[in-house]
């Protein structure tokens, strides 16, 4: 595999002194603006926003991106000159080491919804730049299968306590009340543990408290996995065994297909989900709310990710063609339009709240800033936190869980 | 794969004394060589050099910095190789690694062999058989691996149900204890076909007239095997485990397709954690990795050429 590696290694730079020719090469006209967009759904409508927009004005040219490895390209000093896509920790790290240009001073940024804001900089900052701006925010919760809920006479649960009465009147009627699809990690990261962490507690803080404490991270800290997370880890486990009993051979596209089939009464997944189900059956009435957590209505909250984020390369060479392009697709009416066509929620002060039926019930919580980023998406990928929470639920420990991402956690902060 | 059907094309003709004979006479006799040779050398020297030799010379160079593959970066010294060794999760990436290629050298070679003397013996539709059992080798790892996650998880547990074998109707994949097991069939699944060819290869280059003594000796089908067969391949088991064991410890494509690595991180081979330092960021910590990986792959290569030349079948 060194081998292989390698010669990935070697053909990338191979291809970057290539490019670095072919980009030499390019000429006069309107000012040519690579625009790199990956979120394989959303190809088509930005396909046609970009027909519109080189149609209409003759100064800027928008060329679409939507395959170049960006490592690679801002390795080489040639990244794509505006960038639309999720903001996560990989992305951060651009940011981080001031990759991006400053796009404080755009109008558009004064439009962004401060605490949406924020969500960028709980991942990293860089001093005196706004180089992100958040473009659409996927909300997460539990989905429920609004007919059977109604069949059993079913409330939406408000705590832990109705939760688990919830849980247990499914399960005495012989309806499973959770669809667990544990064979594929990211599913038991973003849904089972982030609503159960995020529902009890305040993540960018234990987010922040962990990345100061770096090295120090351990049994004896103020903060840390074994201690703040154990109690969302055990009621996790305790929920994972209201799962159908075979989740630990079922993946994500098994889940789809169960729950568009009535197979369970809940599922832990975010609105992506949605349309997947609905290809089996789009009929379905399906419902939307915060995994409760603890006995507190008041500490509901929904998982948050931004979907999509805007930002342009310092070394863009383009950069005034990229920001009047950025200005065109932050219209309210462009945005607004976005978010309805793909379940997202606008970023800006003036957006249009959701109208779909099966996410509304999170516009309240969304509105109020009652969100958390997920606590699995703050540790580095090279921590392979899905998969040890995977061993976790399907018959782990949680406490040597727990502290083996502590011991993680400190090694990765000793080597960086 | 491709080094292990060289080996098969060259070896049979190639009988043990003459290519001895051949060394040592090219050895005795040196005369100018026609720089033209040399000119025929140079693409794929430049092309070695430039693909293989200078990424890895680079690859060992950023592992003693803190990169993580752009941006600035500082020299950290042996750092990340203290690291490395002190990661009880690439120690466990080591432990299942070598434990997977050890057991599905001997699996592969144990079946392959078996099957071998099968096809070079006198049955009925030796050519057709052959065929067949070479088709698994020119299927995509991650192709097979699809397939077979999906027996694993939907047919075998629904096969299990049907019979009421209770082991049998939980998936193996999602047992931490047991998925190595699926790992180790899928890959000897594929692994088998080419370890067979040098195997038919090996027992075609047997004289008949060694069975045809030991007959008239009056010994039986098993000792011909144990007596005359095996002592004969000998050289050919010893390239096939080396092969094999060299190309398990990459293992990375039927893992993936099957596993992930998973259940949790019970199947997450050396290879699988390298890639992770392209994709996550922690691109100078992995290349300590690789590099140790790539000593270790050195080691074994030498143990090789030490072996085979020993058996002289190379």
């Amino acid at each position: 595999m060194a081998h292989r590696a390698l010669r990935t290694l070697a053909a990338g730079i191979v291809l970057a002194l290539a490019g670095g020719v072919l980009a030499g090469c390019s000429s006069g006209g309107p000012a040519e603006v690579r625009f790199h967009l990956s979120k394989p759904e959303a190809i088509p409508y930005f396909r046609d926003l970009i027909r519109e927009y080189n149609d209409s004005q003759d100064d800027v040219e928008v060329v679409f991106d939507t395959s170049s490895n960006l490592q690679a390209g801002f390795l080489r000093g040639n990244p794509p000159d505006l960038g639309l896509l999720n903001y996560n920790m990989e992305m951060a790290r651009f940011m981080e080491r001031g990759a991006l240009s400053d796009l404080g001073d755009m109008p558009e940024a004064e439009r962004i919804r401060p605490d949406v804001q924020e969500l960028v900089d709980q991942y990293a900052t860089y001093p005196g730049r706004t180089s992100v701006l958040p473009y659409s925010v996927m909300a997460a919760s539990v989905i429920y299968n609004v007919d059977i809920f109604e069949q059993h006479g079913l409330e939406v649960p408000t705590t832990w306590e109705e939760l688990l009465a919830v849980c247990d009147t499914l399960q005495a009627a012989g309806v499973t009340p959770f669809y667990g699809t544990f064979k594929e990690p990211w599913s038991i990261g973003q849904g089972w543990f982030d609503y159960s962490v995020g529902g009890m507690v305040d993540v960018a803080a234990f987010v922040e408290e962990i990345n100061e404490l770096g090295t120090e991270i351990g049994p004896d800290s103020e903060v840390s996995f074994q201690q703040t997370l154990k109690e969302p880890a055990e009621r996790m486990m305790q929920l994972a065994e209201y799962a159908n009993p075979d989740a630990p051979s079922r993946g994500y596209g098994d889940g789809n297909l169960a729950f568009a089939n009535g197979e369970a009464a809940m599922y832990l997944q975010g609105p992506w989900a949605l349309g997947e189900i609905a290809k089996t059956d789009d009929q379905l009435k399906l419902g939307t709310f915060p995994l409760p957590m603890t006995d507190n209505p008041d500490d509901l909250k929904v998982r948050v990710n931004i979907d999509l984020a805007a930002w342009i390369p310092e070394s863009s060479q383009q950069k005034e063609g990229a920001r009047e392009f950025l200005s065109y697709i932050m219209q309210q009416e462009v945005m607004d339009e976005y978010n309805a066509e793909f379940l997202g929620f606008g970023t800006t002060t003036d957006a249009a709240p959701a109208t779909d039926e099966r996410i509304l019930a999170m516009q309240p919580y969304y509105d109020d800033g009652r969100f958390y980023q997920g606590v699995t998406k703050a540790v580095p990928l090279t921590i392979p936190i899905d998969n040890l929470l995977q061993g976790l639920i399907t018959g782990g420990s949680v406490d040597s869980t727990l502290s083996r991402l502590d011991q993680e956690w400190a090694r990765l902060a000793l080597r960086q | 794969m491709t080094s292990d059907s060289t080996t098969a094309i060259t070896t049979p003709d190639a009988s043990t004394g003459d290519i001895r004979t051949l060394r040592s006479r090219k050895a005795g006799h040196r005369r100018a060589v026609d720089p033209i040779y040399y000119a025929f050398l140079l693409p794929a020297l430049i092309l070695f050099t430039l693909c293989i030799t200078m990424p890895a010379v680079i690859g060992i160079f950023f592992s003693l910095t803190n990169s993580i593959g752009f941006g600035d970066w500082e020299f950290i010294g042996f750092t990340n190789y203290v690291a490395v060794f002190s990661d009880p999760a690439i120690w466990a990436s080591y432990g299942f690694t070598f434990g997977f290629a050890a057991v599905t050298v001997i699996l592969v070679n144990v079946i392959a062999l078996f099957l071998a003397v099968l096809l070079v013996s006198r049955i009925r539709f030796k050519t057709a058989l052959r065929t067949v059992f070479v088709i698994p080798m020119v299927i995509s790892g991650i192709v097979i691996a699809y397939v077979f996650n999906f027996l694993f998880s939907n047919s075998v547990p629904e096969l299990g149900a049907a019979t009421g074998v209770g082991w049998l109707s939980e998936s193996i994949l999602a047992n931490p204890d047991l998925a190595w097991l699926a790992i180790v069939i899928v890959t000897a699944w594929q692994a088998i076909p080419g370890t067979l060819l040098i195997y038919i290869a090996g027992l075609l280059s047997i004289p008949g007239d060694v069975y045809e003594a030991a007959d008239i000796d009056g010994a039986g089908k098993r000792q011909q095997f144990f007596r005359i067969t095996l002592p004969l391949v000998a050289g050919y088991v010893v390239i096939n485990v080396i092969l094999g064991f060299k190309n398990y410890l990459n293992a990375y494509d039927i893992i993936v397709g099957l596993t992930d690595g998973g259940p949790g991180t019970a199947t997450r081979s050396i290879a699988m954690t390298i890639v992770t330092g392209f994709t996550s960021g922690d691109y100078a910590y992995q290349m300590a990795n690789a590099a140790i990986f790539f000593v270790i792959a050195v080691v074994i290569a030498l143990a090789q050429l030490r072996v085979t030349r020993g058996r002289s079948v190379l």
